[in-house]
């Protein structure tokens, strides 16, 4: 209780403090107002999560809540998220389990078939629970036994660690809402409560996730404005000047000449990419490319073949035989070869070897489809993508497509490219004649969580700046510094309405949300590899997947992670998402987490994976202390 | 000499015990490695023959493996081997097509004649191209709930709760409380035992479709069902038979078919759907529910409906046709509609049983591989649902405003009606000579229909009214449809605003096409 008066009394004096000093600040009123909103409904005892373990001294002011985005002034939990082009480019490796852990995982799987058919069986000749799996009345079984084995008895047995429902912001922290079993295990009821949980399970990699700030409030007008939808597909009079608005931003945010906007990320692979292939054309695709790409491709009809997941060589040598080969029986020559690869794969963490890829683009000249859904903003000095990381211009690329859901915060997705091939798509991909356009709210959210990354430049320029940057495929590594990219976002090209608050609108809050992301990050990952985890991925990548391999590990995990002190929920994914050998729990850092945070999932993971037996990996170790004195040194130190 | 040579080998020698024997002890380590040598040794000693068998036997199952792992690709008989040169040769002469083809002129102007609007849309949205108010009758805004001030409270209170995006699949944390309670919502509202939520209307039928239907089963589809259902059924690799457009004669003759060929083939029981669209997108038509319905139960199928454009406009208070026909919604097993269209607001919802929602949790691809909708989305819908359920007055404006609308255009000479005469979105086509209402035959000129619906439609809006021609993907459609305007109706306005308008449509249509003449 101490806490949260001091807390109360330290926010009011930051607030009539900022005040006092700068009255442009009005943000840090309407925060404070939701601070004690807060702070009087927290009906839960974790007020960890809820207020800083040391409370802000009367300089510090935040406008931000803590519970939604910690607060961390600390300059050396800062890192720069780039590429060293001193050392190749990491190759993916995967850390073998002793093969005790394997042997042990398929046994797990033998007993759960085992049971499983044993009680369908005996089920099936003796109750009456399966009456929905067998034909009756004339009807065929909606699902089948065998098709529906996977969850009836795989997913059913840890039914309670997937699909919390949860409440509120999905921030730093979130409402749980608490569930318990009934029917006999069979099915889950809220019991009412909630609870406040540590949350490194969302996709907000920059921390837009919020109720209160800057982003919000541009939302809340544009409701005022725009009402919730504009009632229609963007061909047939549902397009608003807010979706102009924001293609140009994504263009320019992008370094691309054009860009178009989707009202759901999933639909914009599965409906554009039936507009770029045809018969006679072949997509080369990853093998752990996302389904809606997948899905996409089977709806375009075209010849599809896949390579080793991020592995060069198998792509050199397939590209090699594909090309020499032609279309097949036919040998006819492909019209034209798609590459379709994700930045930052959502399930390993792993990053695309852009550099090598634009290299055998040069060679091979299929044309290039990036899917940036997890990278864009999460990665590169700029928060601008892998192509940011890598500093490659993003016009050596032909596609960059990439989704608002998760560093922006909103919802929906983009492709950008050339204005030929957007135009194109604009007119012949499924979305627009037949699917809703993006709604005002989420377009405002896009507009100003964007602008903000970019910075507004304060003088005007000419909003069509944008066209004037020549398209030039052959400069693959951009000059220091270059001029036009990354570009800052004029002031003119965002709706005159829009007033961002300073921070947001000089960049500054931006830039230290990206740099939190990218040490955050890095030490979550180092971290655990001293701890001795086995994890996939890239240093940077803000996914973490850490291994556990047994399929009963994986609800034991989550439970004992949700009854740590603060509460921490976490992401498991089996199969189908992962194959089924190579189960994980998979963290999301964002830039909303501060060193604490991540020093208690640390903390957690230790004494958890102590106690389940995960620690496989190899390496030096250290103990939790030393990991968590020494974060900023294993943070810019360079591991493997 | 012979000292040198045993010297030369002697470390070639020592290698070689030592890795034997670093191999016999790696083995003896394995779980298991024991028994095996034991049977080995055994086996050997009984009939050394039966060794070389079982070796051979083990390469054999070891070429087989390695062989079937790529005869796919490079040892067909379609495969042509190159030297490494000649690859290179290759792929330096291959020279790809571009990405896509530019668009054509018509394309070009069809593009830039997009209207764009300005500020917010409704029924007298401004333009932003020419900075002029029109009367809308472009978009959907049939009960006229865009703008509506209780739908923005209730989303401005949940954008201050839950922020905006919702930052997550259903599965990891996206399901939020917001979105069970508006599949609670809907559920009670149409009747059914449990609804689910998708996050875009287009992808929720062709999600929906693949769920359920796999390969060997059977779908008995409308030959003129909408874009995603096309999509829908093409990605569920089941069997399919078309019957005639709202044809349930055609429908019944087809089902009787299926029948005939199962019995014949002695077919194993396989799911059996209907699929069809309550309202017709493509040109209005109306389905016969209650005639649909007993063929389903006759026939033992299951129906899936897509109510996208007949959910919120249809019945009393909006329940959709099985409100108009009073038709409990638990006899249609997957009844599909649309939030965006009825509801003003995003997302689609699929109906049904506990058991038919349960099992899109899991294998609904776009539920489960995409971000669930923004929360503020959601309660904006559920805010639709309460609207309509206390206000039934604005359906009665809606069909009001419907026959107002029809009554002006029917009259005007040179353009056919088609759909149901209760449709909110009423489309037309250019009258032929033949006087024939078929809109499946191709005896027109589809793109010079295209251009002059289109002047007529520049022409509608230079007058003051929004219209749009409905816009299709020529060439990926199943079946090419006629070109047509199409005309949604909205509650928003009254009678004599729409009747003004549609007098508009009338008079630009009559001078367009004398103009033709």
């Amino acid at each position: 209780m101490t806490t949260t008066t001091s807390y109360l009394h330290s926010v009011h004096h930051a607030d009539t403090f900022s005040i006092a000093s700068s009255p442009a600040l009005s943000l840090s009123s309407s925060v404070t107002a939701y601070s004690e909103d807060a702070i009087m409904n927290e009906d839960d005892e974790n007020n960890s999560l809820a207020y800083p373990r040391t409370p802000p001294t009367s300089e510090q002011v935040f406008t931000t809540v803590h519970a939604e985005f910690g607060h961390c002034t600390n300059e050396a939990y800062r890192c720069i998220s780039k590429h060293d082009y001193t050392r190749p480019v990491q190759e993916h490796i995967i850390e073998e389990p002793p093969y005790y852990i394997l042997l042990a995982t398929y046994m797990s799987y033998v007993i759960l078939y085992f049971f499983g058919y044993g009680r369908d069986f005996f089920g099936i000749l003796f109750t009456s629970h399966f009456t929905h799996l067998l034909p009756h009345n004339g009807y065929a079984p909606l699902k089948s036994s065998f098709d529906s084995f996977y969850s009836r008895r795989l997913r059913l047995r840890i039914l309670d660690c997937v699909s919390q429902p949860v409440t509120g912001v999905p921030g730093r922290s979130i409402i749980v809402l608490d569930r318990s079993f009934t029917d006999n295990d069979h099915a889950l009821i809220h019991t009412g409560g909630k609870t406040r949980s540590l949350n490194i399970s969302s996709y907000n990699y920059l921390g837009f996730a919020q109720a209160r700030g800057g982003c919000a409030d541009a939302v809340e007008e544009s409701i005022r404005r725009y009402g919730i939808s504009t009632c229609g597909t963007r061909l047939e009079g549902g397009s608003s000047e807010l979706h102009v608005t924001a293609e140009a931003l994504v263009a320019r945010f992008l370094g691309m000449e054009d860009a178009l906007i989707s009202s759901m990320g999933f639909a914009t692979n599965s409906t554009f990419i039936p507009a770029l292939v045809r018969k006679g054309s072949l997509v080369i695709s990853d093998e752990l490319n996302h389904n809606s790409i997948r899905l996409g491709v089977r709806h375009s009809g075209a010849e599809v073949r896949m390579f080793m997941h991020n592995d060069m060589s198998s792509l050199e040598s397939l590209l090699r035989e594909v090309i020499s080969q032609g279309q097949p029986k036919t040998h006819r020559p492909w019209k034209t070869i798609l590459l379709i690869v994700e930045g930052l794969y959502s399930m390993e963490g792993t990053l695309v070897n852009l550099p090598r890829i634009v290299e055998l683009k040069q060679k091979y000249k299929f044309y290039l489809y990036v899917d940036e859904a997890h990278s864009i903003g999460a990665l590169g000095p700029h928060g601008r993508g892998v192509t940011d990381y890598f500093n490659i211009h993003p016009r050596s690329i032909d596609l960059l497509m990439g989704t608002f859901t998760k560093s922006f915060g909103a919802a929906g997705g983009y492709i950008a490219g050339s204005k030929t091939i957007i135009d194109a798509l604009r007119l012949r991909g499924h979305s627009g004649p037949y699917a809703e356009a993006m709604t005002p709210p989420v377009l405002a959210q896009i507009v100003a969580s964007m602008a903000s990354i970019m910075g507004v430049a304060p003088t005007s320029q000419q909003t069509n700046s944008r066209l004037s940057i020549s398209r030039d495929n052959s400069s693959v590594v951009l000059k220091e510094n270059a001029v036009g990219f990354p570009a800052t976002a004029p002031a003119s090209m965002l709706p005159t309405w829009m007033n961002l608050p300073p921070a947001l609108a000089d960049g500054s809050e931006a830039r230290m949300r990206i740099s939190r992301l990218a040490f955050n990050s890095r030490y979550l990952h180092a971290g655990l590899k001293k701890l001795g985890f086995i994890t996939y991925g890239h240093p940077f990548s803000p996914i973490v997947p850490l291994l556990l391999f047994n399929p009963g590990k994986m609800c034991t995990f989550v439970r004992l992670m949700r009854a740590w002190s603060p509460p921490i929920v976490v992401v498991i994914a089996s199969y189908p998402a992962t194959s089924s050998m190579t189960s994980r729990a998979r963290f999301c850092t964002s830039a909303a987490h501060t060193k604490e945070d991540i020093d208690t999932v640390l903390r957690a993971c230790d004494e958890v994976g102590g106690i389940m037996d995960l620690k496989h990996g190899s390496g030096e170790r250290w103990g939790i202390d030393e990991v968590c004195e020494r974060a900023v040194e294993l943070v810019h130190s360079h591991f493997s | 000499m012979e000292n040198s040579a045993s010297a030369a080998l002697e470390p070639l020698l020592s290698f070689l015990t030592f890795s034997l024997s670093t191999l016999e002890s790696g083995f003896y380590k394995l779980p298991g490695s024991a028994v095996v040598a034991r049977y080995v040794k055994s086996s050997h000693q009984n009939d050394p023959g039966r060794t070389i068998l079982e070796l051979i036997l083990i390469i054999f199952a070891i070429r087989t493996l390695l062989q079937s792992r790529t005869r796919a690709d490079r040892s067909g008989k379609h495969f042509i081997k190159f030297s490494e040169k000649e690859i290179d040769e290759l792929v330096d002469e291959w020279a790809p097509e571009p990405l896509v083809q530019p668009l054509t002129e018509w394309e070009q102007k069809d593009l830039s004649s997009v209207p764009v609007i300005a500020g917010p849309n409704g029924p007298k949205p401004k333009l932003f191209s020419t900075g002029k108010t029109v009367t809308n009758l472009a978009s959907f805004n049939f009960a006229g709930l865009a703008g509506n001030e209780q739908v923005k409270d209730r989303a401005v209170d949940t954008l201050r709760k839950y922020g905006l995006g919702s930052c997550g699949p259903p599965g990891f944390y996206g399901t939020i409380d917001v979105h069970i309670d508006f599949e609670r919502d809907i559920a009670e509202f149409l009747g059914t035992e449990a609804a689910i939520l998708y996050s875009q209307g287009f992808s929720t039928i062709s999600s929906v479709i693949p769920a359920f239907c796999k390969r060997g089963d059977i779908i008995v589809a409308d030959r003129s069902v909408n874009f995603a259902i096309q999509k829908g059924i093409q990605i569920s690799r089941s069997t399919v038979r078309w019957y005639d457009h709202n044809d349930l004669k055609s429908l019944e003759d087809t089902l009787i078919s299926v029948e005939k060929e199962r019995k014949k083939r002695k077919g194993l029981l396989t799911r059996r759907f209907i699929i069809t669209e309550g309202i017709f997108e493509r040109d209005g038509e109306m389905v016969d529910l209650p005639k649909l319905i007993e063929l389903k139960l006759k026939y033992k199928y299951r129906i899936i409906l897509d109510e996208s454009i007949s959910f919120g406009t249809m019945g009393r208070t909006g329940r959709g046709l099985t409100e108009l026909y009073n038709v409990p919604a638990s006899q249609i097993d997957m009844l599909v509609g649309s939030v965006a269209n009825g509801l003003c607001s995003a997302g689609g919802f699929c109906a049904g049983s506990a058991i038919v929602v349960d099992h899109q949790r899991i294998n609904g691809t776009s539920f489960v591989f995409s971000a669930s909708m923004p929360a503020l989305l959601a309660t904006s819908g559920s805010e639709a649902i309460t609207y309509l359920r206390n206000n039934p007055s604005v359906l009665l404006t809606l069909q009001d405003n419907i026959r107002a609308v029809r009554a002006v255009l029917e009259k005007t000479e040179g353009i056919t009606l088609l759909g149901h005469r209760a449709s909110p979105i009423i489309h037309f086509c250019l009258r032929t000579q033949q006087q024939s209402l078929s809109v499946t035959t191709a005896t027109y000129d589809h793109e010079a229909e295209e251009r002059i619906l289109q002047d007529i439609v520049d022409d509608v809006i230079a007058n003051g009214v929004l219209i749009t021609r409905a816009k299709h993907l020529r060439g990926q459609e199943m079946i090419e449809s006629r070109p047509t305007i199409r005309i949604a109706v909205t509650a928003a306005l009254t009678k004599k605003e729409v009747e003004k308008a549609a007098g508009v449509v009338k008079t630009s249509v009559t001078r367009i096409l004398s103009k033709r003449r």
